[in-house]
């Protein structure tokens, strides 16, 4: 396992006067968000919240609006104090840090983009990547220089000067996810960044974003409400309903092996083709069944399904699945069909 | 997705099936109408629910309904269906109609002329008596002779008029009736109509609007006519009527103990902080000395062209060639020292509105506490006549320049207090909570977003400080305020016509000067 650098253990957010009582009485019965509310007059946010991200990772926070994500992702930086539970970033107990102390996580280590960019209206571009930086507290010379570059990163080199709203949004997000990484912070918090903007615009910044922050090595907590967003770019998701996080997986986990009836409607929709592996679907090799013959293809165990298609189309013959070299399975043209389907028999 | 119970999927259902495609063929839900009429309008349901239908069938202006209750009733049938606003309408339209059937019946008209008639008749009796009296005596009595008759012709023409008058009665008596009538017919055509409307009202508010007869309205109505009407119509019909009817029984000891009171209250208060009232005129006599050094000290012509210049880059030549115009009929009148020490006065006042009020603004905006317990204090400063305040702080801090710069204050500073918490309250949330994801203090929020994203409201709230305290600047002259104000008293005083129209256009020249060059630079600074 991966050095840990944000790590959320059991945290509540209670709305309201009566935050307390609301969770105590939530943690001995199953107090739903409703009976809460009618009976403390509190609104439950986050319930019970665990979870850690590791360096380097992209951890993916997935729900509806009024999940609780939003909520929850504000903890990490205590834009949002925590009702109950504890928040450790870089090994830090952030609800104990000083303000002196807070300022300079947020400063130094976290950054974040939000949904609705939160641009400075009448800074530049360049001045508005420089904020982090001006904060610090850093010579104007050096902030420039960093600003500059840093948003040659995002592909905007020849707009510094420009006024934000001269941008287009896609542009605009841009600038927050440079001014998010200007600090060269290690944890990067995403807030629905690309929500607001249209698909194909959404899916050009995913890949670029995808790829920036495995090239810095950003760990990065992003929100979204989109599942297939989150599948494009998270290593690991977690799916939050009524602020309880129903379950935590890799992208296939979480496909093949939904946790309950309301994940298991969410991902009906998902391509399974570049998500399941050959290793999931295939039937292992006992003793019982006979030696694949050698004619046949074989393929690697972390293939996924649309390399088995390929292969499928060219022979008539099973295929063999292999794992370091040795058979471990095959796949017929049935199981191959009803893996595609979902695994229903 | 979860199918929860408000998404009632859209199946034709097969008790009501939608088959009609044309508006035309609709048919009309009476009895759930009639039921929800009848809720509502409690007795006489089925009346209302036939008039009522025939109002939503009319089509033309006027629907032909006539509810006799309400013509019979008049203003009591509004008020037991408790349509208060007609009600009051009405009783006082018919309290007039009321008071002209009173005067004519039994209102003695010309009485009154008539008392005189017969009061310059009995003096011009005694004038004549005494006439005769001089003559038996074998003096001259023409004198008398002359007053009596005189008198005489004077009750003559008295008595004319106080018979026309009865004359006119009846005309009186016969219009009184006639508008009575009229009223209740228009009370009779419109009452369903008011009442539907009240209805509709009903529906989409049942629990504040009225609905039904009820016996605490009736009463109320009642109650309110049988004071209301005699009342009114006694005081206008009856002769001589008894004093607390025309005059409020007004305390006069009430009135000078209040006055006595109060005026040892400011008193004492006036003497125990007089230490606190002192340092507050000299600070302002500070910033106001500061301030008309720079303006008359400064050779006159140097004054001259640094405002033209400041007119040009402001507000664009036009207003340059004014600017100087007007300086110049200033200037060659020989008002200029004076005309700069109101420049001055109105500097001084700005200047201190602005310290004092953008910091108050920055509080308010950011401490919803603080500004509802400022809010009335703000209207009060913009409600209050100036003259009210003038007196108690001359009581305070005496007369001249300084406390005139204060009591203008006082009118200048509540919209720079106002347009900046607006402004400063309109600042994004989402930007703020930027800033402070990315480590901000709180002095780095306020300096970097907030007040940056305020800043055209703040410089909104300044031009209307400006302009506020040019107009308040001329009134400080009646507690002893120098500049163009007191010129303007002085020939008030002694109603000089000359004099006072030349100060006044001086006035008025540097009212727009200064109102050109603001509005000028605010212009600029929107279009940037």
């Amino acid at each position: 396992m991966s050095e840990c650098v944000v790590e959320l253990s059991n945290v509540w957010k209670v709305f309201g006067a009566r935050a307390e009582e609301t969770i105590a009485a939530a943690q001995s019965s199953n107090l739903t968000k409703a009976e809460a509310l009618n009976e403390y007059g509190t609104v439950i946010g986050v319930r019970d919240a665990s979870f850690s991200v590791n360096r380097g990772e992209i951890f993916c926070i997935m729900g509806l609006s009024g999940s609780g994500k939003s909520t929850l992702v504000r903890h990490v930086n205590r834009l949002i104090e925590p009702s109950a539970g504890t928040i450790r970033v870089l090994g830090q107990d952030v609800g104990a840090l000083s303000p002196q102390a807070l300022r300079e996580m947020r400063t130094r280590h976290i950054g974040m983009v939000f949904q609705h960019m939160a641009l400075m209206p009448h800074r530049s571009v360049r001045e508005n990547v420089a904020y982090p930086l001006e904060i610090q507290k850093i010579p104007k010379s050096r902030r420039w220089a960093i600003s500059d570059h840093t948003l040659g990163l995002v592909d905007l080199t020849g707009y510094e000067d420009r006024l934000p709203k001269e941008l287009s949004g896609g542009m605009q997000q841009r600038v927050g996810i440079a001014r998010a990484l200007a600090s060269d912070p290690e944890i990067l918090l995403m807030d629905e960044p690309f929500s607001a903007l249209d698909p194909l615009i959404r899916l050009q910044l995913q890949d670029q974003f995808k790829s920036l922050v495995e090239n810095l090595n950003k760990s990065t907590l992003f929100i979204t409400h989109d599942l297939d967003e989150a599948i494009r770019i998270g290593h690991r998701i977690a799916i939050m309903k009524d602020g309880v996080i129903v379950q935590i997986g890799t992208p296939e986990q979480i496909v093949t092996e939904p946790a309950d009836d309301y994940v298991r409607e969410f991902v009906q929709g998902i391509s399974r083709l570049k998500l399941v592996r050959a290793h999931t679907i295939m039937e292992p090799l006992t003793n019982g069944h006979a030696n694949p013959p050698d004619a046949a293809h074989r393929i690697d165990g972390q293939s996924d399904l649309d390399a088995l298609i390929d292969l499928s189309v060219e022979s008539d013959h099973p295929i063999v699945v292999t794992e370091n070299g040795r058979d471990v399975g095959v796949i017929s043209k049935k199981t191959l069909l009803r893996g595609i389907q979902g695994g229903r028999e | 997705m979860t199918a929860s119970t408000t998404d009632i999927p859209m199946q034709p259902d097969p008790e009501n099936p939608m088959t009609t495609a044309s508006v035309s063929d609709v048919k009309i839900d009476r009895e759930a109408l009639d039921r929800s009429i009848s809720e509502f309008a409690g007795p006489n349901a089925d009346y209302y629910a036939r008039s009522f239908h025939k109002i939503h069938d009319s089509t033309g202006i006027i629907p032909r309904v006539f509810n006799w209750a309400a013509a019979v009733f008049g203003p009591f049938w509004a008020a037991a269906r408790g349509i208060w606003g007609v009600f009051w309408a009405f009783i006082i339209l018919e309290i007039i109609a009321f008071v002209q059937i009173g005067r004519g019946s039994w209102g003695q008209l010309g009485a009154d002329q008539m008392a005189r008639a017969q009061a310059q008749e009995a003096r011009a009796q005694e004038f004549l008596n005494r006439a005769t009296e001089a003559t038996a005596a074998g003096e001259d009595g023409s004198r008398f002779e002359t007053l009596g008759n005189n008198l005489m012709r004077a009750a003559e023409r008295s008595r004319e008029t106080a018979e026309a008058a009865a004359a006119d009665a009846t005309m009186i008596l016969i219009s009184g009736i006639v508008m009575l009538v009229f009223l209740r017919v228009v009370q009779g055509l419109w009452a369903n109509v008011v009442y539907e409307k009240q209805y509709s009202r009903w529906r989409v508010d049942p629990a504040s609007v009225p609905s039904g007869m009820k016996l605490q309205n009736i009463l109320l109505g009642a109650a309110l006519g049988l004071v209301i009407i005699p009342l009114t119509v006694y005081r206008f019909t009856v002769e001589g009527v008894s004093e607390w009817i025309t005059d409020f029984p007004a305390n006069p000891d009430h009135y000078s103990d209040t006055a006595r009171w109060l005026e040892a209250v400011i008193d004492n208060a006036a003497t125990s902080g007089s230490g606190m009232f002192d340092g507050i005129v000299l600070m302002v006599r500070q910033v106001l000395d500061a301030i008309s050094v720079a303006l008359i000290g400064t050779p006159w012509p140097v004054v001259m062209a640094v405002i033209v210049v400041i007119a040009w880059r402001s507000a664009g030549p036009r207003v340059a060639i004014f600017t100087a115009a007007a300086l110049a009929y200033i200037a060659f009148l020989g008002y200029w020292e004076i005309a700069m020490e109101t420049v001055a006065l109105v500097g001084a006042a700005v200047v201190l509105c602005i310290v004092m009020g953008i910091p108050l603004g920055i509080w308010f905006g950011k401490s919803r506490r603080a500004y509802s317990f400022a809010e009335p204090v703000l209207d009060l400063m913009q409600t209050l006549p100036a003259f009210v305040y003038l007196i108690p702080i001359i009581a305070f801090f005496g007369t001249g320049n300084p406390p005139g710069i204060l009591a203008t204050i006082i009118f200048g500073m509540p919209p720079v207090i106002r347009l900046t918490a607006l402004g400063m309250r309109g600042v994004p949330e989402n930007i703020k909570e930027a800033a402070t994801a990315f480590g901000a203090t709180r002095w780095q929020l306020l300096k970097d977003v907030e007040l940056p994203l305020a800043l055209p409201s703040i410089m909104a709230g300044v031009n209307q400080t400006i302009l506020m305290c040019l107009s308040m600047v001329v009134i400080i002259s009646l507690i002893g305020g120098g500049g163009l104000g007191q010129v303007i008293l002085e020939a008030l005083q002694f109603a000089a016509k000359g004099p006072g129209l030349l100060g006044g256009f001086a006035i008025l020249f540097v009212a727009m000067v200064i109102d050109r060059i603001v509005q000028g630079a605010f212009r600029r600074a929107d279009q940037k």
